[in-house]
């Protein structure tokens, strides 16, 4: 019987695995993320639509915005970009570490891009904050919690820091703009 | 590198709490003194690992299948890879298949798992291409920036069936083979050992300490998983050894004939308030060995299993993924909780050899 309960307990959490990512990175502060964006927009998710990329290789999806408001650069009041991987019939290509989008959500995403094609996101996961409504506050809140590199010297991050918490956007948009037009 | 993080977290060994030793002390009461005196020195090294260094874990892969999520992992054995016939300055076609088979070669040896792999042979087609082959190699991606390497997969969406799995290094960046390392270079053979595990169906673990910088950007102090996602520094070459969560996590996924009856588990659920934590790093830490594994809470009733334990008493701590791109961890659409505090379990868990060491309840207090 204890076996298996084991098992469900282990087909549960099988099941409830998330997808996950599999990219090493080069992390970027939010201050490198602002200096080297091209672009940074807040907005919220109109579309996706996942498509062969033009050498019909490899599998990409455009992600369409529709602009709230532009805190660096101007793409517009409707932006796309593509990242990596998506679903076409029976076939679904992944590069983890490729963030996914949902329609309607509010995000804030910082762009770059080379040449005529679409723009993409800086770092993959690192160029996108979520936008969430708080329950218990007033207003909305981006998550995760930025990385705000120190004033002098290094800060080691430890997890469970009280003031490691989602912030709210009005004070994430500020930071981003003050960023954005300071030195790297 | 335990080392270095004990050295990186000494000064925080006041913050534990005198009460924390007694509840803990207090389980042992049944010990001898001398083996209390062992074990209460463990738990010291215990607690200062598991207060200031984020946790051992590992992730395994799950896709969507009708609406339901299946592990992603290989049907058959070996895998079989192509190496892409392309180099880059400082590594030569040959040198990058040499290095890659060195990383294969490191999972495959590790005895409790039954992974194997096959090189096939040397392509002219490029990693990230659909074509139905497994490719490793060098790949020109200016948009990746700052990704210095990923694995890809391709699936079919109607049976789970992993049909490929590719494995791209950024060639905008420059790499080494150099035993070891080089200056300036990422170190191949390193970056390869941890793509090779997600091709193997692992996700990221949490378990590595960072820091930011003034002058910019994020510095790794100190990994204990091959597994965790943000690189070490250029020239280091630390990353070409697995390590104890690693190997629990691609013993779980693909388990020898004695994995499982020679291992535990610890299994339970992470609450806050009376409700399931989601997306909570917990972490098993092995009073006896020293050894680190540890696993998340992936359902809203906040429920976790770290399997792949060694038997014997264990320290269970858990601690938010606030420091983290939550996107390399987890779908994030889910409603990931980083508003808590680190808390431990309140008593220590003893785990048996081929089974579970029973529910834990683990409550947190919001930030």
């Amino acid at each position: 019987m204890h076996k298996t309960r084991s098992l469900v307990l282990i087909v549960a959490l099988v099941l409830y695995s998330l997808r996950a990512s599999a990219t090493v990175l080069v992390p970027a502060d939010l201050g490198e993320l602002a200096h080297d964006a091209g672009a940074i927009v807040r907005g919220r998710t109109a579309a996706t639509e996942t498509r062969w990329t033009g050498d019909r290789r490899a599998i990409e999806t455009v992600v369409t915005v529709d602009v709230e408001e532009s805190l660096k650069g101007s793409l517009g009041r409707t932006v796309q970009f593509v990242v990596p991987g998506g679903t076409l019939g029976r076939y679904r290509s992944i590069l983890v570490g490729a963030p996914q989008f949902i329609v309607a959500e509010r995000v804030v995403v910082f762009l770059g891009w080379r040449g005529p094609s679409y723009p993409y996101l800086l770092g993959l996961g690192q160029g996108v904050f979520r936008i969430a409504a708080d329950a218990n506050r007033s207003g909305a809140r981006v998550t995760p919690p930025p990385m705000i590199a120190p004033a002098a010297g290094a800060v080691r991050l430890v997890r469970g820091d009280v003031s490691r918490v989602p912030v709210p956007l009005a004070e994430f948009e500020q930071r981003v703009r003050t960023l954005a037009g300071g030195p790297r | 590198m335990r080392t270095a993080i004990v050295t990186t977290i000494t000064a925080e060994i006041a913050e534990i709490t005198e009460n924390r030793f007694k509840t803990i002390l207090g389980v042992l009461g049944v010990l001898g003194e001398t083996c209390r005196r062992v074990v209460a020195g463990l738990v010291s090294v215990a607690l200062v690992f598991a207060h200031a260094t984020p946790a051992f874990a590992y992730l395994k892969f799950g896709v969507d299948v009708g609406g339901r999520q299946v592990a992603l992992k290989w049907a058959r054995t070996p895998v079989r890879y192509f190496v892409s016939d392309r180099g880059v300055p400082g590594v030569t076609p040959i040198e990058l298949q040499a290095a890659v088979a060195r990383a294969f070669a490191t999972w495959q040896a590790v005895p409790s798992a039954s992974i194997a792999y096959q090189f096939v042979g040397v392509t002219g087609a490029l990693p990230l291409e659909e074509d139905g082959q497994s490719t490793l190699g060098f790949l020109a991606r200016p948009e990746l920036d700052r990704v210095l390497a990923s694995t890809s997969f391709l699936i079919d969406q109607s049976t789970g069936e992993l049909l490929e799995s590719d494995i791209f290094f950024n060639s905008g960046f420059r790499w080494s083979v150099a035993p070891a390392g080089e200056s300036g270079r990422f170190d191949l053979e390193s970056v390869a050992l941890h793509e090779i595990g997600h091709m193997s169906g692992l996700g990221h673990s949490a378990l590595g300490e960072t820091e930011l910088q003034a002058e910019g950007g994020r510095r790794v102090i100190a990994s204990e998983a091959v597994m965790f996602p943000i690189a070490y520094p250029s020239g280091n070459v630390s990353g070409r050894s697995l390590r104890d969560d690693d190997v629990a996590g691609i013993s779980d996924v693909y388990p020898d004939n004695d994995f499982t009856a020679t291992t535990g588990s610890v299994s339970g659920t992470v609450t806050r308030n009376g409700r399931g934590v989601l997306g909570a790093h917990v972490v098993a830490f092995d009073l006896r060995t020293g050894s680190l594994v540890g696993s998340f809470s992936l359902n809203d009733q906040g429920r976790f299993l770290i399997a792949g334990l060694s038997p014997g008493p264990h320290v269970i701590r858990v601690e938010p993924l606030d420091d983290a791109d939550l996107d390399s961890f987890f779908d994030v659409t889910a409603p990931v909780d980083l508003e808590f505090r680190t808390a431990f379990s309140d008593r220590l868990v003893v785990v048996p050899r081929g089974g579970d060491g029973g529910a834990v309840e683990i409550r947190v207090m919001a930030k």
